[in-house]
């Protein structure tokens, strides 16, 4: 440590690692979206918010326990369907819903996912690597269709519509904050998880999963516990996904959708608690202004995710890691994991 | 005394390759020895059979009076035996404390605590256990980054924090230095002394094995050959000629 460990920074740093001052700048961000004219950045913002919670729940099983999981979106859909269906039987046939009933339907999206989780999971944990990757990647679309064909339960194709808040939260910004308030309590709750010993014998599965099982770990126990910890989180993003959007649709469960934690969390960093948030911002943001000039979004994406794979591999947090310690002259700089 | 370890019996093969062959074996309470031979001799698949690592073919493996045949391993070490490894095998990307804080939280059975902060849980052990394996001062280093000689301390520090009753070590020297090497089979003995802890290594360093190992098991094409002290086994006329014969004893 040098001089400056006064500084207020450097002791956030310290203590918190990256995330400390990241988290701090981007509640700066979040706070002041809303001072912007009109409400698109508002709604886009919102938008960052959800899908950033979706991502950082990918990373609890990518950043934390070393398995990559191509089928996450599993989760945030069965949240998202979750809370819609009961949106929709709570709702008058005026098409109104009480504030009371409202948050009801919201808390009906972690558990259905967490049980999804348990199942899939079950499966899941037996496995590692390509072959983890894989089956979560079968699960994720073999979901994807049963809502998309089980027309009678889920409205196939279709999808849930009319999921119109009560009148207050109608308001764009008002939606935006209760949003904020959720993810943040979210977050905070992940936080504590990962500082937790249960976090830390997450690091000891990305590491060297032979060597926890001969610290007495139950390997595949502790695994199912994050898989289903990280779907109910996904789960929490799907069921504030539906009120925000209006409807559901089985594309929420699919593999692209998938695909955008992935890529979330490689461009803000898994390394960094707050990686995947710094994603979404970056990813979400991108795309409201690419699209204003060009439908190529999917070639835009494409391209940044090759650059920031070939030249970033710590994505923007893991950057700005290797910065700081080279600045500090602390050696090879590699990218510390979380 | 009585015996903590006794195995009957026990055989493995891979494929038409018999790498333990009805292997017979006890270790007393107490006691510190060692497992010689050449390599390939099947020391390391001894030690896996032993652990769990492996599957036995046959045979039995009783610790403590209970039978532990093919269990798992988290449930084998949860029972009292740890084990370091000969490739050091260390949580690479996290600090040297949060490697051995991990194993102390297993050991203390918290690994399920998803809300208390691992920071303020088992401190004492880990302080303990870092202090006792030299590592106090290099406790904020990410352990992928030490040395090969702090890897392998950092790798004994780990079985050690899960307080067993009965420790394999499987090289426990190598590639360190003569030095470190020295240091860490004292810090061995002293365990074996103070703790009472029941001790079985391997090493290829005869020096190490003569002055460290109460009693020696020289094992030859997964059979054990000689069995006894230190002085029997070196007047040993068969294991002069399977191996102490090359390191000129």
């Amino acid at each position: 440590m040098n001089a400056d460990n006064n500084n207020w920074w450097s002791r956030l740093y310290a203590k918190y690692g990256l995330s400390g001052p990241a988290a701090i700048v981007l509640l700066v961000f979040f706070l002041l979206v809303p001072l912007l004219p009109g409400k698109f950045w508002t709604i886009v913002s919102t938008e960052i918010l959800i899908l950033g919670l979706f991502a950082m729940s990918f990373n609890l099983l990518y950043g934390y326990m070393g398995q990559i999981s191509f089928g996450h979106a599993a989760f945030f859909g069965l949240g998202a369907y979750a809370t819609a269906m009961a949106f929709t039987r709570l709702k008058t046939a005026g098409g109104e819903i009480a504030t009371l009933d409202f948050f009801l339907s919201l808390l009906a999206g972690p558990p259905i996912a967490a049980l999804g989780a348990l199942i899939v999971g079950f499966f899941c944990v037996r496995l590692t690597g390509i072959y983890f990757a894989m089956l979560s990647l079968a699960f994720g679309e073999l979901l994807f269709y049963i809502v998309f064909s089980w027309y009678s339960f889920t409205k196939g194709d279709d999808g849930i519509q009319g999921l119109l808040p009560p009148p207050y939260f109608q308001d764009a910004a008002h939606y935006y904050y209760l949003t904020l308030a959720i993810v943040i309590g979210a977050l905070a709750v992940m936080w504590r998880i990962t500082e937790s010993p249960f976090g830390y014998i997450m690091r000891t599965l990305r590491d060297n999963q032979r060597r926890a099982a001969f610290l007495g770990i139950n390997v595949r126990l502790h695994m199912l516990v994050n898989f289903v910890i990280a779907g109910a989180f996904a789960g929490l993003a799907g069921a504030l996904w539906g009120p925000f959007s209006r409807s559901v649709s089985p594309g929420l469960l699919g593999w692209q959708e998938s695909g955008i934690a992935v890529f979330m969390t490689l461009i803000g960093g898994a390394g960094s608690f707050m990686g995947p948030l710094l994603g979404s911002v970056i990813y979400t943001f991108l795309q409201a202004v690419v699209t204003m000039f060009t439908s190529y979004w999917p070639l835009t994406i494409g391209t940044i995710i090759l650059l920031i794979v070939l030249f970033l591999p710590g994505g923007v947090l893991g950057m700005v890691e290797k910065g700081i310690k080279a600045r500090r002259g602390a050696g090879a700089g590699e990218e510390k994991q979380p | 005394m009585t015996a903590i370890l006794e195995v009957t019996n026990l055989h493995k093969h891979f494929g038409g390759i018999h790498v333990t062959r009805h292997v017979n074996f006890s270790l007393e309470e107490g006691e510190q020895s060692a497992i010689i031979g050449p390599n390939g001799a099947g020391k390391s698949t001894f030690m896996n059979l032993l652990t769990g690592y492996h599957r036995c073919d046959a045979g039995r493996v009783i610790f403590e009076g209970q039978d532990i045949t093919n269990r798992p391993p988290h449930r084998i070490a949860r029972m009292g035996i740890s084990r370091a490894f000969q490739v050091s095998s260390i949580f690479s990307k996290m600090t040297v404390a949060e490697n051995v804080r991990s194993a102390v939280h297993a050991q203390l059975r918290r690994s399920f605590s998803i809300f208390g902060a691992a920071g303020r849980i088992g401190v004492e052990d880990t302080d303990r256990v870092l202090a006792l394996c030299g590592l106090a001062a290099k406790r904020g280093l990410v352990a992928g980054e030490l040395a090969q000689g702090d890897k392998k301390r950092l790798e004994l520090a780990i079985a050690l924090a899960g307080k067993p009753r009965l420790l394999f070590l499987d090289e426990p020297t190598a590639g360190m230095s003569i030095d470190e090497a020295r240091g860490t089979m004292e810090l061995v003995d002293r365990l074996n002394r103070e703790l009472k802890l029941t001790v079985l290594f391997t090493e290829h360093d005869m020096g190490i094995v003569f002055n460290h190992a109460q009693r020696l098991t020289l094992m030859h094409r997964g059979e054990i050959v000689v069995q006894g002290t230190p002085a029997e086994v070196r007047a040993n006329t068969i294991a002069q000629q399977v191996y102490l014969g090359e390191h000129h004893v």
